[in-house]
């Protein structure tokens, strides 16, 4: 047992190492500036405070980035999850010609890299005057929210079997009633953690909104969080402290569907 | 409940059965049920590659986004001057290089991660995953900021951590890149141990008993039993950790505050920035199309991957 001892050592260093970056962001988050550029660092905040969240929440431009966050990404959710819908349950429970090449071509629409899209797609949202807009960010949030979500709902429609809804048409149920009545309750998590899955990558978007996007007040968190760098050097108390408001929700709703996590792993789901 | 493990390494405990009843009274339900879906990825997702592809024979700069005349084409033009393009040639071998560096890392850690999982204690397990979902719920754009400040030069506790006083990370760009390939593992990691964890659990205990008895050692089960059973679940992941790697983005445009340098450039950051500071969309598109192709090989392994698991069935 004593080679147990020793994994379990180990185990715990890999765990601290890895808790530790976001231990860190939390605890920086609470330090005072002196403190925070003391000559040996604090583990520990030794003068806690609260400074740099209220410097935060008293600047109107992180509101104003909050609101054009949370408006994009509920939108996108919603237009994602209705049109989504229809095609998972299409895919999981109906057989016919061409259902095979639309998965595949739904496989191969996860696998590509924002920056083959970002250039037409500022550029045609350019003729239609949709860039530099929250419209022009769901357009664009779409086309990797789709495909991943068709794939996730797939994959949750399928695991409620078949059987069950037969049976329930043995009981006199038509079609509809049965996929109504007994599939239907039985996605429901699976509704749930796909949209919060297409929440959270609608929520950390950078790459495209960082293209697509121009005016400060039309800046997302993830923008408003990256120009905390300032002229004069970056103050990385505030930063921290924005750090942690930003990701802290994404946190919680990650570690609600974390349960749900190992069914979006291949569908090459969340990865920060 | 199907879980990833039975989902991979199993066959699906649910597949679809042809269902020629429904075929029958009600050929078009489904085809209505996916319109949608083929409306709008054709619209956000296929018009744009279409449009890139285009894009790339075409000589699109600032002078045809301020006019309506169609842009010329030029037929090869973009894709000639990427090959005479010295600049380009160093940023695709810097990518290669990252990339396989990014991935051997994450792949290598993260599979010891699993397998050191399996061996220690059950609250230490606990507190493994822990630590690892919560690195794992951390976006890409804050951990590269929680990096940028851990490096930082005069009160980054990196250097004081490791004793090296007042050293600037970022002076020379491989030390620099060094420090977006730790963001990149750090952030890898967890998706990979999780993962292959996960596929550790269903390996088939009879089959590691039996093979015990018989006389093998922890070496020869693991070569023989364990890595046979998680195989195609490590192919998935590090099929996956390719194409992230390959064109990531986030870790090094921010650490690098929106101007990396050009020796910090990837193919990704590359086109990137030929669009949207040079405003060379043709060009760009041409760097983007290449970026895709180079990774078409490592996509046909992981939809094939896929295939074969029965995902598409």
């Amino acid at each position: 047992m004593k080679s147990r001892i020793g994994y379990s050592v180990l185990g715990l260093l890999v765990a601290v190492v890895w808790i530790f970056p976001v231990y860190w962001m939390a605890s920086t988050a609470f330090k005072p500036g002196p403190d925070m550029y003391a000559a040996t660092p604090q583990l520990v905040p030794l003068h806690p405070t609260l400074a740099n969240f209220r410097t935060v929440l008293d600047d109107d431009s992180f509101w104003t980035a909050a609101r054009n966050t949370l408006l994009a990404t509920v939108l996108t959710v919603a237009v994602t999850m209705i049109v989504a819908f229809g095609s998972a349950v299409a895919v999981a429970r109906f057989q016919f010609a061409g259902r095979r090449s639309f998965l595949l071509s739904i496989l191969i629409m996860k696998m590509v890299p924002s920056i083959a899209l970002v250039i037409p797609i500022f550029l045609t949202l350019g003729k239609l005057g949709l860039v530099d807009g929250v419209g022009g960010l769901v357009v664009a949030y779409l086309a990797f929210a789709l495909p991943f979500a068709v794939w996730a709902l797939r994959g949750f429609v399928i695991g409620v079997p078949r059987d069950l809804e037969e049976a329930a048409m043995i009981d006199g149920c038509t079609q509809i009633q049965a996929f109504r009545r007994v599939t239907l309750p039985l996605i429901v998590p699976g509704l749930v953690a796909t949209s919060i899955f297409t929440m959270i990558l609608a929520w950390n978007e950078y790459l495209i909104t960082y293209f697509l996007i121009s005016s400060p007040n039309k800046y997302t968190l993830p923008l408003w969080l990256t120009h905390f760098i300032g002229t004069e050097g970056t103050s990385f108390g505030p930063l921290m402290a924005g750090a942690t408001i930003i990701a802290t929700p994404v946190a919680i709703f990650f570690m609600f569907i974390q349960r749900n996590l190992a069914r979006g792993l291949t569908a090459g789901a969340v990865r920060g | 409940m199907s879980t990833l493990d039975e989902r991979l390494v199993g066959p699906l405990p649910v597949r679809d059965r042809p269902d020629t009843h429904d075929r029958k009274r009600r050929p078009r339900l489904p085809y209505l049920l996916i319109a949608p879906a083929i409306l709008v990825s054709v619209a956000v997702l296929g018009y744009p590659l279409v449009r890139v592809i285009i894009l790339s024979f075409q000589k699109w700069g600032l002078a045809q986004i301020f006019s309506n005349a169609s842009p010329p084409f030029v037929g090869l033009e973009n894709y000639s001057r990427i090959l005479s393009d010295g600049v380009f040639w160093t940023v695709l071998v810097r990518t290669l290089v990252l990339t396989a560096v990014m991935v051997v890392a994450s792949m290598v850690v993260g599979v010891l991660v699993a397998l050191l999982m399996e061996r220690v204690a059950a609250w230490v397990r606990g507190a493994m995953t822990f630590s690892l979902i919560m690195a794992w719920a951390v976006p890409s754009f804050v951990s590269t900021q929680i990096f940028a400040w851990m490096t930082e030069q005069n009160f980054g506790v990196l250097n004081y951590i490791l004793g090296l006083g007042q050293h600037n990370w970022y002076a020379d760009s491989r030390q620099g890149l060094t420090v977006a390939t730790l963001i990149v593992v750090w952030g890898a990691v967890p998706f990979i141990t999780v993962t292959t964890y996960a596929a550790l659990t269903q390996v088939p205990q009879e089959l590691v008993e039996a093979a015990r008895l018989d006389g093998a050692g922890g070496r020869q089960v693991f070569f023989a039993i364990t890595l046979p059973s998680i195989r195609p679940v490590l192919l998935i992941v590090t099929a996956l950790s390719i194409i992230w790697d390959f064109s990531v983005f986030n870790q090094i445009w921010i650490l690098r505050n929106g101007v990396p340098a050009p020796d910090y450039q990837t193919l990704a950051i590359y086109a990137y920035t030929q669009a949207y500071s040079s405003h060379e969309y043709g060009y760009a598109s041409a760097v983007a199309v290449v970026t895709v192709l180079l990774l078409l090989a490592v996509m046909v392994v992981y939809i094939r991957q896929l295939v074969r698991s029965g995902e598409t069935e």
